[in-house]
């Protein structure tokens, strides 16, 4: 069953009440709220994620909801619960969805050590991996964005699971965040982009999610072997340039953009240098999309 | 028989770290820190002499044996980070 297989009224039942169970990669999520921006953020981005039965079990307890104050009837707020514990400030009730977003990736940036997990967008086309390791503002998702509307298999905006037995990317296909200006460049990007309502004044700006493509969704068992890193940094007006990168310090920019590093010691390390010893590195600046795009189906036509 | 007055340098045990090569440059990884590092292809061939030694070593032996006696001074600069980072330990006089 997936979430487009439940009725409306009923999804909305099972989010007030005992809360539904998304399973999104390898993790299940159960989240509750009375939110309509929650409910139609669920019933428009994630259509197509398997639901699990009530009764099996969940990784993560989730709940957005409005927090317990006065201001719920002056400017009305709402607070992410994790576990009934609130780890975040509240935000204005019309980030509800976002909310919701940034807070799952906290829970598996915090909480699933299993895997090493990288801060980077990800990408396969034919079992290759393509992994975008960069700090907010570089670019990745916006250029994971443009390469998930030409083909390539979305396997993560933000988080990279590596899996330590075999050194493959574990999918965990979610909403691409877009922001600010690169909200209208997927737009103008992919007319058939199915993308939220802009959220204004967020944190980071205004914020806009990006439908995953339902064939990564479809696909999210499959892993992929990293076949390449690249460090992208997107700067207006810049010619697009794709330049070498050396493996050593890949490894230390993997390394420096990696959640749980420091957890798993050398374990960790020798896992990196594993993938980084298996990938082509380089680095690359780009301002217009469609040639950035175009030099990752260049680089993957030749491998 | 030593007659120099020259510090003499030891690495930490090899146990206490990891480290991988591409292409002439080095990462490395302390674990008694738990961090690791971007070595030059000469601070981390100086590290691997290090390692493999089997006792503590001066610059200009480091040099020897790298067959370079024109690089004693970024030996001694990369000898000295080391020590800061951990990696190695100056031998008590």
């Amino acid at each position: 069953m997936i979430v487009r297989d439940c009725a409306p009224e009923a999804l909305r039942q099972r989010l007030a009440d005992g809360g539904v169970r998304i399973r999104t990669g390898p993790v299940v999520n159960s989240i509750r709220s009375r939110s309509q921006k929650v409910m139609d953020g669920l019933a428009l981005h994630y259509a197509e994620y398997p639901v699990e039965d009530e009764a099996g079990f969940a990784d993560f307890h989730i709940a957005v909801a409005p927090p317990r104050s006065p201001r719920r009837w002056l400017r009305p707020q709402i607070v992410f619960q994790f576990d009934g514990a609130v780890p975040f400030f509240p935000l204005p009730a019309d980030q509800a969805f976002a909310m919701l977003e940034w807070g799952l990736n906290w829970c598996v940036s915090f909480h699933c050590h299993q895997y090493l997990i990288v801060h980077a967008a990800g990408v396969e086309k034919a079992g290759r991996a393509l992994l975008l390791p960069g700090a907010p503002g570089s670019g990745k998702s916006t250029l994971c964005a443009g390469l998930a509307s030409r083909g390539w298999r979305l396997l993560s905006d933000e988080l990279t699971l590596l899996d330590f037995a075999v050194g493959r990317v574990v999918p965990l296909p979610r909403p691409v965040s877009l922001k600010n200006a690169s909200i209208e460049v997927i737009r103008s990007f992919d007319r058939d982009a199915t993308l939220s309502p802009p959220v204004h004044d967020t944190a980071k700006g205004s914020v806009a999610h990006m439908r995953a493509p339902r064939e990564s969704v479809r696909r999210a068992s499959e892993q992929a072997r990293p076949r390449w890193i690249v460090v992208p940094k997107y700067a207006a007006g810049v010619q697009t340039r794709l330049e070498p990168l050396s493996k050593a310090r890949a490894f230390m920019h993997l390394a420096d953009h990696a959640f749980n590093y420091d957890v798993h010691g050398r374990r960790g390390f020798e896992l990196l240098a594993d993938v980084v010893t298996g990938c082509e590195c380089f680095e690359f600046e780009y301002s217009a999309l469609d040639e950035a795009v175009a030099v990752f189906e260049a680089l993957a036509a030749k491998a | 028989m030593q007659h120099s007055s020259a510090p003499r340098w030891r690495s930490v045990p090899p146990h206490a770290v990891a480290w991988r090569e591409w292409g002439g440059e080095f990462v490395v990884r302390n674990e008694r820190t738990g961090s690791s590092h971007l070595l030059g292809p000469l601070a981390g061939r100086v590290l691997c002499i290090l390692l493999a030694a089997s006792g503590p070593l001066e610059a200009a032996e480091i040099a020897a044996k790298l067959d370079d006696s024109g690089q004693i001074g970024m030996i001694a600069e990369a000898l000295a980070e080391f020590h800061r980072l951990g990696l190695a330990e100056l031998e008590s006089q």
